[in-house]
């Protein structure tokens, strides 16, 4: 029997020299479901975008062969390509949901990923898990939730029956229903003659699943120190609670976000809040910042109600509290420089006086590990790590007690998400700094806080110990 | 660098001739030097009115007013529109209310606020075409401005700007309008153009301009009856307009920096 995958040898590396993944052999027969497991940025999701033949940006080196189906896919020209994607492969990746057209119809996102007239839409629903109506299908993907949202971008997957599927980290932010569910149906495309790769942290499912592992080995991302994850004490003494918050989407109180949510976070301490997209994560983070406008509950910071919108706070409540927002291109104003939008902070938070600011900002720029250089640069200068970095420093100008994360290392590369959340744990055993991180991967969550809490449709199903909670997550059911 | 000069060149020789004008008019704009619809001749380079004014003369003499009122115009509609849409933006309340009285607004056409500003005050000169080309004009702009705006209002630095409790002007100025530069700039070509527009064709009414001033749009409307026999009388004046139009246009577009490169993911 031929192999449907081929690889021999496998590098690919920027074009200095940094390493993003090697694979020295991975050969797939026909029906066999292939687990790649290795630690974070050891180069997994790289392997399975370089299987679609698309590399990183930047024109990195590539040694080694990689066929599938007998074609070398990373020779292939543009629109041959475009043509073996379609007829052969079936990619989903990490945060699927963001990937399906708001503006289309869940019935014209699958006909479109089909794209032949006698498929059927139930059929793909039902395998997926989904019930087949025509009520759902003439949903759009805003009004799914975020496990539905995933489930449509599966069967989008699925629905033309390709030879090949990929399938990047799938049970991320599934419960335990959803992930036995998901493990019978690649168990039976694979029987169907379907071969899967599949990259995931969770390794009793690999176990269970896969015909084969392929493990990439020690990271070849992160220094070595980096794998020994420092887990500062918690503080003792309360900083931020919260009471009963809810929130809405409109002024009127019809759409709900946030159902009562509780939280405690003590000073030093650091809180994952975990959950799949549309679960509510970010609204609870600008409700605590003060910038979500429909909002009903209690927040007390340190001993005093802080009041729920921002323009009711006193500036020494707003310096306690910043916010590093999700999106890594919009975080930064491109028009001024790095120094510009560190100054503004200094002024207004600390009455840094104009000659002193020079040395200030290239201070913040130590911190977090950038040269003072960095404050001639604008936005666009910059690569997404070092973006990241500038956003955190203008949080930490303000000397806040609470740093609010929201998703910031979900659009970086692995390695520089760790690199990330390696300046944010130093600062806070450093500085005192509380911490909130806003993610929806739960590995980082596990190394790098203390508590969790998993939020689910605008509830909080499960509030403790990292530890104790993400286990029982892992191995429900 | 050389070839943004040579984009504007034909901007800026179209506003020095407008300004400079009056002082290189060879003959005084509103005395006869030759006979009605004059051919061109010597002294005359592009011949004479319908009461033997000097063409050239006039047409010196008559874009200096034209250029200043859509200069003005057009600065004033993109400045307001800017900072109302800016503000909208941010204060969606506010936002709404700005958004309906544009909407009346723009039911209006120019033309009839022109009419009925002509009829209400006769001879009132062209202050009043140029408030009302501003009062009409702005709400178009405001749409575009205000469009453009929220995408930038709702991004990570205005909310982080908005929770260390910046004032609502201090996120316009300081956040918001810089990363408006490309639509503003844009916008401020296009205003400028249905600046000139307007006030042409309010002069071409005699609403506001009155004869004898020489004025572009006047010269069209007051040699159009001798066209056949001196036709560029009426063809320079048409020329000038379309040329001053077009090239300040284009120079707004060179002005215009480039979208920057924005990193995008394949698959």
């Amino acid at each position: 029997m031929t192999n449907i995958l081929d690889i021999l040898d496998l590098s690919i590396a920027t074009a200095d020299g940094h390493v993003l993944t090697r694979c020295d052999r991975l050969t797939a027969e026909k029906g066999r479901i292939i687990g790649v497991v290795g630690p974070s940025g050891s180069g997994k999701t790289t392997l399975l975008r370089s299987i679609a033949g698309a590399l990183p940006n930047g024109v990195p080196t590539v040694a080694g062969s990689l066929s599938v189906l007998g074609k070398e896919v990373l020779a292939l020209p543009a629109s041959e390509l475009r043509e073996f994607r379609r007829r052969h492969l079936g990619f989903v990746g990490q945060d699927p949901a963001s990937r399906l057209n708001p503006r289309m119809r869940i019935r014209h996102l699958l006909a479109e990923a089909a794209g032949d007239k006698q498929f059927s839409a139930q059929q793909i629903l039902t395998d997926v898990g989904l019930p087949a109506t025509d009520e759902l299908l003439g949903r759009k993907p805003g009004q799914l939730s975020g496990g539905q949202q995933r489930r449509v971008a599966l069967a989008r997957a699925l629905a033309r029956r390709p030879d090949v599927l990929l399938l990047d980290e799938p049970t991320v932010g599934l419960d335990a229903v959803l992930r036995e569910m998901l493990c019978e149906l690649l168990r039976d495309r694979a029987d169907k003659g379907t071969t899967i790769l599949l990259s995931c942290h969770d390794i009793p499912l690999i176990e269970e699943l896969a015909d084969d592992v392929v493990d990439l080995g020690a990271s070849v991302g992160v220094p070595a120190v980096l794998t020994e994850y420092p887990v500062p004490d918690a503080g003792g003494e309360e900083v931020l609670r919260v009471d009963g918050l809810s929130a809405w989407a409109d002024s009127r109180h019809r759409i709900p976000i946030l159902h009562g949510v509780d939280l405690s976070l003590t000073g030093r301490g650091a809180l994952a809040i975990v959950g799949v997209s549309g679960s509510g994560k970010t609204t609870l983070a600008r409700a605590i910042t003060g910038l979500h406008k429909h909002v009903q509950g209690h927040i007390t910071l340190g001993e005093q109600p802080l009041p729920l919108r921002v323009e009711g706070r006193d500036p020494a409540q707003r310096r306690r509290i910043q916010l590093i927002p999700q999106d890594s291109l919009g975080t930064l104003n491109p028009s001024r420089t790095v120094g510009a939008t560190l100054s503004r902070p200094l002024r207004l938070f600390r009455g840094v006086p104009a000659r002193d600011l020079p040395v200030q900002v290239a201070g913040l720029l130590h911190t977090v590990g950038l040269s003072e250089e960095f404050a001639e640069r604008y936005p666009h200068e910059l690569s997404g790590g070092q973006r990241q970095r500038v956003a955190i420093a203008r949080a930490l100008a303000a000397d806040p007690d609470i740093l609010v994360c929201d998703e910031i290392t979900s659009s970086l590369d692995a390695s520089t998400a760790e690199d990330i959340m390696n300046v944010l744990i130093e600062l806070r055993s450093r500085r005192d700094l509380a911490l909130i991180v806003i993610t929806h991967e739960i590995p980082l969550a596990v190394r790098h806080t203390s508590t969790v809490l998993v939020l689910e449709e605008g509830r909080v199903v499960q509030h403790g110990a990292t530890s104790d909670v993400l286990a029982s997550v892992f191995h429900r059911g | 660098m050389n070839r943004v000069v040579v984009r504007l060149s034909p901007a800026l020789a179209m506003i020095l001739l407008a300004l400079l004008g009056p002082l290189l008019a060879p003959h005084e704009s509103t005395e006869p030097v030759t006979a009605p619809y004059a051919l061109p001749g010597f002294g005359v380079p592009l011949g004479g009115d319908q009461l033997g004014r000097d063409v050239l003369s006039r047409l010196l003499d008559g874009g200096r007013d034209l250029l200043v009122a859509s200069v003005a115009i057009a600065v004033v509609v993109t400045g307001i529109a800017a900072i109302l849409g800016a503000v909208s933006a941010l204060r969606p309340t506010l936002g709404a209310i700005v958004e309906r009285t544009a909407d009346v607004l723009i039911l209006l056409p120019v033309a009839l606020g022109i009419l009925v500003i002509g009829v209400s005050w006769p001879g009132s000169g062209r202050i009043p075409v140029v408030v009302a080309a501003i009062v009409l004009g702005t709400p178009f702009a405001f749409r575009i401005a205000a469009a453009a705006a929220a995408s930038v209002a709702a991004s990570g630095f205005v909310e982080v700007a908005s929770a260390r409790g910046e004032r609502t002007l201090s996120l316009v100025f300081r956040e918001i309008m810089p990363n408006l530069r490309t639509t503003l700039l844009t916008l401020l070509g296009l205003r400028f153009v249905e600046a000139v527009y307007v006030v042409t064709t309010a002069s071409f009414l005699e609403v506001g301009t009155q004869p004898p001033t020489a004025d572009w749009a006047l010269m069209i409307r007051e040699n159009a009856d001798g066209i056949l026999l001196n036709p560029w009388a009426v063809l320079a004046p048409s020329l000038a307009i379309a040329v001053m139009a077009v090239s300040v246009n284009l120079a707004f577009d060179v002005l215009t920096p480039k979208a920057r490169n924005r990193t995008v993911t394949q698959l």
